[in-house]
């Protein structure tokens, strides 16, 4: 097997497996990055979101081989426990995660939805950017709240920057 | 001791909270952002090998014969399971264990697992399943719930196909159908939901040399998990450990035994080596339990004024293949038939029935929902047919703390009914309804805007065991362990056990470590069901602090020679005459004298003592109350409906985690409004026509209502700081709430559930269709 050279997370990462193996089980399987899930493994449900270059995908739905030189982040590469990314920060403290197990795929979501933004975001672009995550807990209020909440920081934070 | 030690209740007096009741940030909230959190399904390991489950080709067979050969010998097979490979018991099932482990002669719907596979990967195990040969002979399927119970039905079960049946009568319901000034009766049917939690079910089992097994599984009550696990394993539950805790979403499906069992027997045919399954979304659909479906037939006398006097439910559930919790569902949904009002006449009955539609089992509302949908909608057709408010003429019959209830029992614990119908009545959404209503996006869009009520009971009820217990142990670091049972099932218990333990124990909430689920740490403290969790387990570690204040103390006093009375419980640290002595410290002192560093907490639930005849273990001791305001708009074209604004408004006691009180009454809205609008598992002749998310809707994002919660807080004198629970009743008002703003927006009244737009367009046609005919 020719091994498949992607990046992930900033780092270049190599493995060796059957290219028909999906993205998502190389993730968790061949490099124990496991914040992305499996749901429902067919593209509905946005728990194995990750980011390529700047575009939200399922990786259920990707196959190792087509991974070929792509850069991946993952909910991991937004941020960890020592340095949480503005969004997290805000699922926190809006109280947007409940089980927690949709929460990764969302937050990619959302730090791609920011990424792409320079404004506070209306309801109705947050629920079209996050329609493609399930989560089966929140009833998805606070997860709306927390957007905005995180899209208000970012600009402060952009705002102090063009100060300096 | 000076501090002023609040009691096991949190009953300190005035003292302002610095935990309790404050939006505290959940304590699992960062590893849950970053993805660093390890679900069981999350784990890896280098020597692992995968398991898979075959599952019954039929929904109603005879097994001939079983052929394994084949599937053993392809290469990286490790091991082939069928029934005889069971050493303890053939069984589980929380109440009656009557489903098979693994099916040795019948197979009673698709969702049967017949052989167990373990294999090198999960390529070869799925392989290996196509070889097991199963030979069939077919036998009819019963798939209606009312002709099962019937005397030509095959029966499906030794003792036939109605599991449980319960009765309630008070009163005589007849002579007040006679004397009633109106009587309203209808037929209402609900649908199979889906748990459709993001985790589909899965875990790992291991065994160790000594032939010790851990499984590590999602579930919702550890011990019980272990005690099922032992009894088909024929092995010594102290030599099994299991893990159950945190949980990918749960809501009741992952109560009874999901993969333990095959985790277990397959991890001892694996050489020691760690067995994983991890359902398909595909195969939770199938395997999995859902909620009941139920046909209600309701019959309810009232008089001119509003006064409630009779009423007559018969209510039939589809338990499916196997019981699970199926009969306590329908005692419970009997038990809350009537409404939270006082009916003097009621004749109840609910039935149990087996069919070969897969299972169905425990689902947040237990069996509540369903009949809910039926009182409070023939409460609105009252009020409507009188006149009277909808609100008044639920203020009128409702039960206060003290009364008598439809049930015939005095209702000892805390109601907080009538002061949600107030807050009701006074919120913007309801006060300026005729406002909002106006303001529809299109002009063949119609906006209606309704309420309903509702309670559902705390713990277990009568005849079944209900405590809580936590132990705090003293950390070497002076940290504080906190130790549940319950499990971390995504409501936040963690958090309002450290909120608990931080408000007596008076530090900081990062100085509390909590664990939850697991048979070696957690004492036995009952499952997390029930809407129980934050009561129990929060009473149980409220009973435990002032132990753990009471250790410390004699410690401190006996580390410094000072008199107990001069030892001080500050925040953060105690004083001893002056000194400051840190958590570390005593803990150091204690490890050199070989102390115990660890306190316990134990709480007998308060139960009612006499059991209502034929109820099945009615009445609960405790309920929880709550009245939802709801405005919808529905395309009277295409019959879409959109639920635009909720307000939630629980009577949850104390509100230990307003956060948290929110998280739930906002998931359990969206909820339910997946279950009124859309959501349903169709199986046709025992099969399942629903396979994925691709065609089961849960709600999305888009779906989502402007929510407003408003907390009445009565609290509840037995409770930690006066709390009780809330994750079921927050999404049980909501369905009956929706049905009739669909009739104030349409006209049309909609008896069956789901609302697709399908059945709301028929509704809207048939009105006109009426309309247009003349009056006979
Ligand atoms: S697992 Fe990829 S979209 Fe559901
Ligand atoms: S938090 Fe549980 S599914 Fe979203």
């Amino acid at each position: 097997m020719k091994p498949i050279r992607f990046t992930v997370n900033g780092s270049p990462r190599e493995v060796n497996c059957h290219p028909s193996k999906t993205l998502l089980d190389v993730l968790r399987e061949d490099l124990n990055l496991t914040a992305s899930k499996e749901c429902c493994g067919k593209g509905e449900c946005g728990s194995c979101s990750i980011l390529v270059d700047k575009e939200v995908i399922c990786s259920c739905l990707v196959l190792a081989g087509q991974a070929e030189g792509m850069d991946i982040t993952t909910c991991e590469g937004v941020g960890l426990t020592a340095n949480m990314d503005i969004v997290q920060e805000a699922f926190v403290s809006e109280g947007a995660t409940q089980c927690g197990y949709c929460t990764p795929g969302l937050i990619v979501s959302s730090r791609a939805f920011l990424n792409s933004i320079e404004h506070i975001p209306s309801v109705s672009e947050i629920k079209t950017a996050l329609g493609g995550n399930l989560c089966r807990c929140t009833g998805y209020a606070k997860i709306i709240r927390a957007v905005e909440t995180a899209a208000k920081h970012q600009l402060e934070n952009k705002g102090k920057l063009s100060l300096r | 001791m000076k501090a002023e030690a609040k009691n096991e209740k949190g009953n300190g007096g005035n003292t302002p909270f610095t935990w309790v009741g404050k939006r505290v940030r959940r304590i699992d909230g960062p590893e849950k952002v970053t993805g660093e959190l390890k679900y069981m399904t999350d784990y890896q390991y280098e020597d692992m090998v995968w398991g898979k489950v075959l599952r019954a080709k039929y929904p109603h067979a005879r097994i001939k014969e079983i052929h394994v050969e084949k599937a053993k010998s392809l290469p990286g097979v490790i091991a082939v399971l069928t029934h005889k490979d069971i050493p303890g018991f053939n069984g589980f099932g929380i109440v009656v264990p009557d489903q098979p482990v693994l099916c040795s002669d019948v197979v009673r719907c698709t969702g049967d697992a017949v052989a167990l596979v373990a294999a090198e990967t999960s390529e070869i195990a799925e392989q290996a399943l196509g070889l097991v040969d199963v030979e069939y002979e077919l036998l009819e399927v019963v798939s209606d719930p009312e002709k099962a119970m019937g005397k030509t039905s095959p029966q499906l079960h030794p003792d036939g196909n109605i599991h449980s049946h319960v009765k309630i009568k008070n009163g005589n319901v007849e002579d007040a159908f006679q004397e009633a000034d109106l009587i309203i009766e209808n037929t209402f049917y609900s649908p199979r939901q889906m748990h459709a939690f993001i985790e589909t079910e899965g875990g790992w089992g291991k065994m160790d040399e000594e032939g010790f097994i851990t499984i590590k599984c999602p579930g919702q009550y550890a011990y019980r998990d272990r005690m099922q696990i032992a009894r088909a394993l024929a092995y010594n539950p102290e030599r099994i450990r299991v893990i159950s805790s945190p949980i990918g979403g749960a809501f009741g499906g992952k109560d009874e035994i999901t993969v333990q069992i095959y985790l277990a027997l397959l991890a001892m045919h694996t050489n020691g080596r760690p067995v994983k399954i991890h359902y398909s979304r595909e195969e939770s659909v199938v395997a999995g339990m859902k909620r009941h479906p139920f046909k209600v037939q309701m019959k309810t006398a009232v008089k001119k004024d509003g006064t409630l006097l009779a009423n007559r439910v018969r209510a039939v559930g589809d338990t499916g293949a196997y019981a699970s919790l199926g009969g306590a569902v329908i005692a419970l949904a009997i038990e809350h038939s009537c409404g939270p009002y006082k009916i003097p006449n009621v004749d109840l009955e609910g039935f149990c029935v087996y069919t070969n539609n897969g299972i169905a089992g425990a689902f947040r509302g237990f069996g509540v929902n369903q009949v809910c949908m039926a009182i409070e909608t023939h409460m609105d057709m009252i009020a409507e047919k009188l006149g009277i408010d909808p609100v008044e003429i639920r203020k009128k019959n409702v039960y206060h703390q003290g009364e008598v209830s439809s049930m015939g029992h005095v209702v000892k614990s805390s109601v907080g009914t009538h002061k949600t119908l107030e807050v009701a009545e006074n919120c913007d959404l309801w006060k300026n309804r005729e406002k909002y209503k106006a303001e529809a996006s299109e002009p063949w869009k119609k906006r209606g805007v309704s309420l309903a009520t509702s309670f559902h009971g705390i713990g277990m009820g009568i005849g079944l065991p209900d405590y809580g217990a936590a132990s705090i142990e003293l950390l070497p670091e002076g940290k504080f362990k906190v130790a549940v049972g319950c499990e971390e099932i995504g409501g936040g218990n963690s958090t309002v056990y450290a909120q608990v333990a931080a408000e007596m124990l008076k530090c900081d909430i990062s100085n509390i470590v909590v664990v939850q689920g697991d048979t070696s740490q957690t004492l036995d403290g009952g499952t997390v069901t029930a809407s129980r969790s934050t009561y129990t387990g929060g009473r149980a570690v409220a009973t435990a602090a002032p132990n753990m204040v009471s250790l410390l103390t004699e410690t401190a006093a006996e580390m410094t020679g000072v008199v107990m009375e001069k030892i001080e419980w500050l925040p953060n640290r105690i004083v001893a005459a002056g000194e400051t002595i840190s958590y570390k410290r005593l803990f150091d002192y204690l490890y050199e004298h070989r102390r115990k560093t660890k306190v316990e907490g134990h709480f007998m639930l308060p139960k009612e003592k006499e059991e209502i005849k034929g109820s099945g273990g009615a009445p609960h001791h405790l309920y929880g109350y709550l009245t939802h305001v709801v405005m919808v708009e529905v395309d009277t074209l295409t019959g879409e409906t959109d639920v635009l604004r909720v307000v939630s408004i629980p009577d949850a006691g104390k509100v230990i985690n307003p956060q948290g009180l929110e998280g739930q009454t906002e998931g359990g809205a969206v909820m339910g409004i997946g279950y009124t609008l859309f959501e349903d598992v169709l199986i046709e002749g025992g099969y399942h026509k629903t396979r994925n998310f691709t065609d089961y809707i849960i709600p999305t994002i888009r779906e989502t209502p402007i929510i407003e919660t408003f907390p009445v807080e009565e609290a509840e004198e037995s409770g930690p700081f006066g709390a009780k629970g809330i994750g079921e009743v927050v999404m049980i008002p909501i369905i009956a709430a929706i049905m009739s703003a669909i009739y104030d927006a349409t006209g049309a009244r909609i008896k069956h559930l789901p609302a697709t737009p399908e059945r709301i367009y028929n509704a809207i046609k048939q009105l006109k269709e009426q309309e247009a005919q003349p009056a006979r």
